[in-house]
């Protein structure tokens, strides 16, 4: 389990408090990529030896659509100026095929890399047997965790400040397992799965970040009143889960509730435990709060792969080619990146980079209230980098 | 009457090549102030110091390897490339001036880079010691895949044209294991020895290294029709490995008859991955290929460190002295270094200057069939630099 994995290491709580990869502070040189590609794991899969070639590691890139491909552009642009030792396998799916070949050529090479970079994946098929490409690489590859690190970013103008909450949302199934089906004419049956195994997991992983990062309570978002058994299984495995961290504040809040909640008071959420589709409205309504789509990263974590994209899924696509998106959330992406693969040097380069950029300098692109193009952006990033 | 000729015409030789030297020295400056300026950064490394310079580890190595080092540092001072040297003399032949070992070993384990000569093994042991100090120095640091990519020179007159192939070899175990004993007077065993995760490691390295580089296609070198269980389950492990990357061809290929299609038809091959000793077999026969040890590079990959290093490993201790070895190899090694730690532009100005001077034709050491010295070969790619 990703978690017993990552707790292995000793973090000093003070440090790195909104990163998961806080590896940083440990005396331990084993990043978070090294520590899941070495420790046995519950699932039997044979581990496969990981890329990382003299001090260099292979990661997939997934472009993906609309804007995914001009914000990789800036991020290898980025990282060949700071000189980090990553080397992207670039792996072009197309979004018009009907077949699966391009997702599962990804899926296995973020399987021997270990690491992927992804921009939003567009499914345009509307076949029913073409399976939505991003939950099929989630699914395939395990990923059952989603971190969201919402962090207000002083630069950027907001209703809210200072906002500081972690969204953990399962990642693989509840409303997400695809299973649909027309029973009657005229009648849609949709299965939403919960299932206690997966429900423990990131229960425990959730309780687990919060405990290695300081973090003081953790709130698990359901609708038991009316899904009693399915989010009521979820419920119940975060308060049995609970009993084993006391120093952790646990407590539960119904889905629409917390939405109201969230946009009122943002400041009482700490860490928050979700399921799927939940995990990914809340997780947009908190993007919003904080300025949009375009600044927050989002981190899959499964047992033995990660995959690192811009916090929102959503591809942009209006917007591509304009030179308007905006580039902080793919950047923000590899910066969770380069630190789950070790490189604390290069992400702290960078980080810096990006917080003079966006909250001393203010150079922000339209959607966040700042009139810069993305290569303004970039160049303004790059600029700031190594002083 | 011709000595003294000669010596004064090497003298007025030398003394051109010096002026130009200094003048064009002066202009790589002045253009780096224009192209490398905003590149400065790309010393932004964790190994690298205050002012932004790169720390290597050196090793010269024995016979002519402090010549050939020497000339790269003469390329590194005239193109002024940040990188400082850590330089450790380590020879097994003498081992009481020798680096001890530790040394050595953390030295590149801090550096994560090294360029290391070549270290001479006596083919007998005083001590009964079995591993050699290469074996010893791959050990500690796990250098577990050597690559060395075999590549026709411009200008350089072969059998074969165009071959452009990458070895990869498993350098930690195999044939290399140093377990020999004497069961009874008279025979001697030798363990070879074959582990499925070492095998895994480099097929997956094999793969790996084909995808970054573009490559198409991956052999394997065996001899599983004689060593079928170790041997077998190299070529198992190679094959299992194939399975994860569909878009690259995999085929298996006898060491035997591998060697005799590399010098009759080198060109069908792309990447091969082999174990141990078939790989120095193949990786020698691949250079004398394209012209010899002296202008193959090579390089050796831990999963942190990397040390570059000829591909065909001679110490070429008849020249010693001589200055007329090639030093084409090593300053090949030292531009994918350069590669290695992101310093592209230099990298990319030490191959170009090296292609000029090949291409030219005018500067050849003797094993190219001409009469220059190493010095005047490292002087005309010090000229060509731009």
């Amino acid at each position: 389990m990703a978690v017993r994995l990552f707790s292995k290491l000793k973090v000093l709580p003070e440090f790195r408090n909104v990163s998961f990869a806080s590896s940083a502070a440990a005396p331990a040189t084993l990043s978070d990529f090294d520590l899941q590609h070495k420790t046995p794991v519950i699932r039997k899969q044979k581990l496969i030896p990981k890329a990382h070639y003299g001090g260099r590691h292979a990661v997939t890139m997934l472009p993906g659509g609309g804007i995914g491909p001009e914000c990789m552009g800036y991020v290898r642009d980025i990282f060949k100026y700071i000189g980090a030792p990553v080397d992207f396998e670039v792996v072009d799916i197309d979004p018009t095929m009907d077949n699966d070949d391009d997702v599962q050529y990804a899926i296995t090479t973020i399987k021997r890399n270990g690491v992927g970079l992804k921009g939003n994946i567009e499914t345009k098929s509307e076949a029913a047997y073409v399976t939505s490409r991003n939950v099929a690489l989630r699914n395939e590859l395990d990923m059952y965790a989603y971190i969201l690190n919402c962090k207000s970013f002083p630069g950027v103008p907001t209703r809210h400040k200072d906002i500081d909450v972690v969204i953990i949302r399962q990642n693989t199934e509840g409303e997400y397992a695809m299973l649909e089906h027309e029973s009657v004419n005229g009648v849609i049956e949709s299965m939403k799965v919960v299932t206690a195994s997966n429900s423990e997991r990131v229960a425990r992983f959730a309780f687990e970040f919060a405990k290695r990062n300081g973090r003081k309570k953790v709130t698990t978002v359901h609708k038991a009143n009316i899904m009693k058994l399915s989010d009521g299984l979820f419920l119940e495995t975060s308060r049995r889960m609970a009993k084993e961290y006391p120093d952790i504040e646990h407590n539960d809040m119904i889905i629409d509730n917390c939405c109201m909640q969230l946009v009122a008071k943002p400041h009482q959420f700490d860490v928050m435990l979700m399921t799927n589709l939940y995990g990914s409205i809340v997780s947009n309504v908190v993007c919003g709060l904080l300025g949009g789509a375009g600044l927050l990263s989002g981190r899959n974590y499964g047992d033995h792969y990660a995959v690192f994209e811009p916090g929102t899924r959503n591809t942009g696509t209006a917007i591509a080619g304009k030179n308007i998106a905006n580039p902080v959330a793919m950047i923000n992406a590899s910066i969770d990146m380069l630190e789950h693969l070790g490189h604390f040097f290069h992400a702290d380069l960078l980080k810096r980079a990006v917080y003079k950029t966006i909250n001393e300098d203010r150079i922000l692109t339209p959607d966040v209230g700042g009139t810069a193009t993305s290569t303004e952006v970039v160049n303004a990033i790059i600029g700031n980098i190594g002083l | 009457m011709s000595l003294i000729g000669r010596n004064i015409v090497r003298a007025l030789m030398q003394g051109s090549q010096h002026v130009s030297k200094g003048v064009h020295t002066s202009a790589v400056n002045a253009d780096q102030n224009v192209c490398f300026a905003p590149a400065g950064i790309s010393t932004l490394q964790p190994n690298a110091t205050k002012e932004g310079r790169i720390k290597c580890t050196l090793i010269p190595g024995d016979g002519v390897g402090p010549e050939m080092v020497y000339s790269v540092q003469e390329v590194f001072k005239a193109a002024n490339i940040p990188v400082d040297f850590e330089s450790f003399f380590f020879s097994e032949v003498n081992p009481t001036l020798s680096a001890p070992l530790e040394d050595v070993v953390n030295s590149i384990a801090r550096n994560k880079i090294c360029i290391k000569g070549i270290l001479a093994t006596p083919d007998f042991s005083h001590t009964g010691e079995l591993q050699t100090l290469n074996m010893k120095l791959r050990n500690a640091l796990d250098l577990y895949a050597n690559v060395v990519h075999v590549k026709s020179l411009p200008n350089v007159k072969c059998r074969h044209n165009d071959v452009d192939c990458i070895i990869i070899r498993e350098q930690t175990e195999g044939e290399y294991s140093a377990l020999e004993h004497e069961s009874v007077p008279g025979v001697v065993e030798c363990l070879k020895i074959i582990t499925a995760a070492k095998s895994e490691r480099i097929a997956k390295f094999a793969f790996d290294y084909a995808v970054k580089m573009g490559r198409k296609k991956v052999t394997a070198v065996h001899k599983a029709n004689i060593m079928k269980l170790g041997d077998g389950l190299f070529l198992r492990s190679c094959e299992e490995m194939a399975k994860l990357y569909p878009r690259i061809q995999f085929e298996k290929m006898i060491v035997d008859n591998c060697t005799m299609q590399m010098v009759s038809n080198p060109n069908q091959f792309d990447v091969m991955v082999t174990p141990n000793l078939y790989g120095n077999i193949v990786d020698n026969l691949a250079s004398g290929l394209v012209g010899g040890a002296g202008v193959v590079a090579g390089a050796s990959y831990s999963p942190e460190c990397a040390v570059f290093e000829q591909g065909a490993r001679h110490i070429f201790s008849g020249a010693v002295g001589k200055n007329i070895a090639n030093p084409t190899a090593m300053l090949l090694c030292s531009a994918n270094l350069l590669a290695h730690v992101n310093l592209h532009s230099y990298s990319k100005m030490i191959k170009n200057a090296i292609n000029k001077v090949l291409t030219d034709g005018k500067v050849r050491t003797k094993d190219l069939g001409g009469q220059s010295t190493t010095k005047d070969f490292t002087y005309a790619v010090i000229q060509s630099l731009a």
